[in-house]
């Protein structure tokens, strides 16, 4: 899934014949002076003040502001550009046009396994939470469209009546034919608000997209948002620009606070690496994985990232019996890597535990093994130990 | 018995590289149960109408290669599978065109990176049709003693020592590729292995779920039991326990779900397969997964590694009520191996091959080359030149400084002679007609020989044979009017006794100074003594001059036309690049170049 920020978001939903409020997303102040001139919308509206990164509860952080006039927008760009959030410098601020309004309303549409589910429901805004139970669900099967009649219908059940049960039909046509063309997992507009002219409009999306279907997306020109309310680390957006170049795959997530490191391969076996760790009481302190055999670099490249995780004590090299992924070389990166960092002074007092299997998986260990030589504190295991033992014995070493 | 793959299942694979790879590991596995490979086609439209070669034990079988299933299926009617190794973005087609064929049933898709929505259009369309969609992003499916479809399984070691040469009775169902192997790895070492096990896909949608192949399982009576490799996400593994909780099942479920760390993580932060997501309202968490198989009444293990002891108790438990019988292990010598090649068999001491060359001089085998057993850069950085290195590989021997000394002189003077020599002219014409530097280079080389720099090894010949034989010089001219002809390395075309070869004056005044013995340069200047007064450009040439030289240091008869070859290698590569650098045209001879002595233009006689 590859969650997408409100103004690439908006723009999808424009571009299938969705109102949204008017928008603009400024890097500068001086770009904002200029989109200032040109847009009249921006002089007459009351406006709205947004961080445009991916950060969850702004409203709490401080970085929407409501209600303003141009000269308080300004003020209010001027004041969140550059801005440093937790980890996370604010680079892009959206303003948007406050639209006045009186009833919220919800729609979305959702990925099933069948298909999609097309949901509405007269309670939108903060009110969707707690009455869940009230929102009116469409399921439609996958390469079948939802019919007016069955959305007008929708519309009505939710309890929505005369010209608004049809706009909202109307528009929740319009959001599964922008949901299914451009390759959506989830859509999300709340609130949907009727404006003076009784239209209804999107003031707020979630856009989550298939990440998988760039291919054939040419205008998905947009960067994709990470999905964890905060923005991505440095290291972070490393290994994504590696896993995007090679076969095979590397990921890397950075969780603060944590002191076991981990470093398994495989997207399967790495979860059940993890489970162990917190089942064992253990802080995680990243989500690592590398799988499909890729080359020794990426894995050197991760390895690198995963050795300068601050105020570690074991790293967990774990993994299941390969299939094809070739254990000699993809060793051989991880060794490299902390060869490096034991140079640089890294890895002092952190113990290593290693369990693999597959092809080449007796040189692999082997030189693992012969680590030890070099002055690492490492512990190696072949495919008799089972899975997740080394995270037993890494948590009951002192 | 198994299911999905079985030893009535013959394969068609779709795509390349990934494809051919899959072939040999699919291929290694029927040899391992001497079996016949059962990858009947390929299709791959850019290679279509050529054959992939496949190792088999100790042959090679060629595969076909078609455009189009259909051509496939048409051309071998037994296929029944399809395995798909289309990249992401050309896969949806590919696989229709497959779940299309009335002949296949089964299509497992390996690609990884489908979209969501291709991926759920496959599923339907499959279920539609009636047949089964494996995938996207399998691993593939193995049935122990009968058939491997795609690269489960791994390297032909982990094979044997999984015993998937013959059937034991856990069926495995997992969405993850590594761990179907730890899985089955698992079931050979606590139990007696397993009947089937098949890789589903991490996909938020795989194309078939659990229930399906519980169904299968349920109806194979070879499989007592079936582990479930789950994570969080999704609602498969609620399914799997509706449908074990249904009703009384033949086979026992053992299941472990992934995703419990999910509980302790910062909020909103997945990670793990593209299908390991939990809803947007929290369902799909491995807490209720886990908890509704344990409440159908499967065995659910608290973690992974109690997984091993859940299954070798539920293997004792099966001996014990008498519906399975114990498997005794092969003997030793009655395990599966797989050919060694030549190689492989070399290194472990067990063959004896008569090399086909032998070779004296140099050997690459190591991190860098050794000439003559001395490593390259060492003889660099010892301050060795390029006349050592000729000593070395054309005579086995580093030659002296002094003996060097002349190499590179004979080199220097030797390089080129300007545009209109034949070796130069040729490499030159060639190089106007827009042929390459070797080809071009080649093309002069060819000019070399017994009227064109190619005299310097019979001159040295006859040379040494005068001084072997203790000859006179004029014994020598007599032998050589008699039984060899003009005296290689004597006459010039156009230097003579009044227009002196300056080069050869160089030389053999350089080798003069130098104060050594020089017995065949001096004789043949005794033989030009005599020559040059009968006609007086029967001089020494150049390459008489070099020959004697060459002889007098030593080298061998046969490597002397090599200092001519490798000198003037030189300067045609520099005539080469010179026409290039201009960007010279095609040239021609002029007709006044021509005396056209042939007869004039006449009338053709009737054909008789």
């Amino acid at each position: 899934m590859a969650k997408v920020l409100e103004g690439p978001g908006m723009g999808l939903l424009r571009k299938w014949g969705i109102s949204t409020p008017n928008y603009v997303v400024v890097t500068s102040n001086d770009e904002f002076e200029e989109l200032s001139k040109v847009n009249d919308w921006l002089k007459k509206s009351k406006l709205v003040v947004k961080a445009h990164e991916a950060l969850g509860s702004r409203f709490k952080l401080g970085l929407v502001k409501v209600g303003l006039d141009l000269a308080a927008a300004k003020a209010a760009v001027k004041e969140m550009l550059g801005k440093k959030v937790e980890s996370v410098t604010i680079r892009e601020v959206i303003v948007s046009e406050a639209i006045d309004h009186k009833e919220e309303y919800y729609a979305s549409v959702k990925s099933t396994r069948d298909g999609v589910d097309v949901m509405v429901t007269t309670y939108g805004g903060i009110e969707v939470e707690e009455n869940w139970e009230k929102v009116k669900k469409l399921s439609v099967e996958i390469g079948e469209s939802p019919s007016d009649a069955q959305l007008s219908a929708l519309a009505k059940d939710a309890g929505f009546s005369g010209d608004t049960a049809t706009k909202m039909a109307e528009f929740l046509k319009k959001l599964y034919i922008c949901f299914d063309n451009e390759d959506a997992q989830y859509l999300e507009i709340n609130p949907v608000v009727q404006n003076s002219n009784g239209h209804l409009v999107a003031l707020d999306a979630v856009t989550l997209l298939d990440g998988d279907a760039k291919f054939r997306h040419k205008d998905w020109t947009f960067p994709f948002a990470a999905e964890f309310g905060r923005a991505y680390t440095k290291n972070e957006e490393e290994v994504m620009a590696v896993d995007a170049k090679v076969k095979g795959s590397v990921k890397l997530i950075e969780i603060p606070g944590g002191n076991i490191a981990m470093l398994p391969a495989g997207g399967g076996a790495s979860v059940y690496y993890s489970d162990a760790v917190v089942a064992r009481g253990g802080k995680l302190a990243n989500y690592a994985e590398y799988s499909g055999d890729p080359p020794d670099w990426a894995v050197e490249v991760l390895t690198e990232k995963v050795c300068s995780l601050p105020n570690i004590k074991h790293i967990i090299v774990g993994g299941a019996i390969a299939n094809f992924t070739d254990v000699k070389k993809t060793f051989g990166g991880i060794i490299n890597a902390f060869r490096k960092a034991k140079g640089e002074g890294k890895l002092k007092g952190v113990k290593i535990w290693v369990r693999r299997g597959g092809p080449n998986e007796l040189q692999g260990l082997a030189a693992m093994r012969a680590l030890q030589d070099e002055g690492f504190d490492i512990h190696v295991f072949d495919r008799t130990t089972p899975l997740t033992d080394i995270v037993d014995m890494a948590m009951a070493a002192k | 018995m198994s299911i999905l793959a079985t030893k009535d299942t013959h394969v068609v694979i779709q795509g390349g590289v990934a494809g051919v790879n899959a072939a040999r590991r699919m291929a290694e596995f029927r040899y391992m149960i001497k079996q016949p490979l059962n990858v009947s086609a390929f299709v791959y439209p850019p290679d279509a109408g050529k054959t992939y070669e496949i190792v088999c034990g100790t042959e090679l079988v060629a595969i076909p290669i078609y455009k189009t299933v259909a051509d496939a299926t048409a051309n071998h009617p037994e296929i029944n599978t399809s395995l798909v190794y289309i990249g992401a973005n050309r896969a949806y087609e590919g696989t229709m065109d497959a779940l299309n064929d009335p002949k296949i049933k089964t299509v497992s898709m390996i690609t990884e990176g489908v979209p969501e929505k291709d991926a759920k259009l496959l599923g339907k369309h499959a279920r539609k049709l009636g047949k089964t969609f494996n995938g996207p992003s399998s691993i593939g499916v193995v049935s122990a003693g009968e058939c491997r479809l795609g690269v489960i399984g791994g390297a032909f070691d982990n094979l044997v020592a999984c015993k998937l040469y013959r059937p034991g009775s856990f069926g495995v169902i997992t969405k993850s590729g590594g761990l179907s192997n730890e899985i089955i790895w698992i079931c050979s070492q606590f139990a007696d292995g397993i009947t089937t096990a098949i890789g589903i896909g991490g996909d938020a949608y795989p194309g078939t779920d659990y229930v399906s192949y519980l169904e299968m399982f349920e109806n194979d009576p070879q499989t007592k039991a079936v582990v479930i490799v789950g994570e969080m996400g999704g609602d498969l593994e609620e399914s799997a326990a509706e449908w074990y909780g249904a009703k009384k099942r033949r086979i026992k479920l053992l299941a472990v779900v992934s995703g419990f760390c999910q509980e302790s993580l910062p909020k909103g932060m997945k990670f793990g397969h593209a299908g390991a997501k939990e809803g947007l309202k929290g369902e799909g968490s491995a807490r209720a997964k886990s908890d509704a198989l344990k409440k159908a009444g499967a065995l659910v293990p608290d973690t992974f590694g109690a997984l091993g002891p859940a299954i070798k108790a539920t293997h004792e438990e099966l001996l014990k009520s008498g519906v399975i019988k114990a498997i005794p292990d092969l003997a030793p010598s009655d395990v599966p191996r797989l050919p060694k090649t030549v190689a492989e068999a070399k290194k472990d001491g067990e063959v004896l091959v008569e090399p086909l060359i032998r070779s004296t001089i140099s050997d690459d085998r190591g991190d860098e080359p050794l000439y003559q057993g001395y490593p390259a850069s060492e003889l660099i950085n010892a301050g060795y030149d390029i006349p050592h290195i000729i000593g070395l590989l054309w005579d086995n021997r580093l030659v002296s400084r002094q003996e060097a000394e002349i190499i590179k002189r004979i080199i220097m003077l030797s390089a080129d002679h300007g545009p209109c020599v034949s070796g130069a002219l040729t490499t030159v014409i060639a190089a106007c007609a827009g042929i390459g530097l070797s080809q071009a280079v080649a093309a002069g080389m060819i000019m070399i020989g017994p009227r064109f720099g190619g005299a310097v090894t019979d001159a040295g010949r006859w040379f040494k044979y005068a001084i072997d034989q203790k000859l006179t010089v004029e014994d020598f001219l007599a032998y050589m009017k008699q039984n060899v002809g003009p005296v290689p390395g004597i006459g010039h075309r156009v230097k003579s006794l009044k227009n002196p070869d300056k080069r050869v004056k160089e030389l053999v005044g350089y080798v003069k100074s130098l104060g050594i013995k020089t017995p065949h340069l001096d004789f043949a200047l005794e033989v030009e003594k005599i020559t040059a007064v009968k006609k007086d450009n029967l001089i020494l040439n150049v390459d008489g001059t070099m020959a004697a030289v060459l002889v007098d240091i030593g080298f061998p008869v046969d490597s002397l036309n090599g200092f001519f070859i490798l000198a003037r290698t030189i300067g045609m590569i520099g005539h080469w690049t010179d026409q290039k650098r201009q960007g010279s045209r095609l040239i021609r001879l002029f007709d006044y170049l021509v005396n056209y002595a042939s007869p004039k233009r006449r009338e053709v006689p009737p054909l008789q």
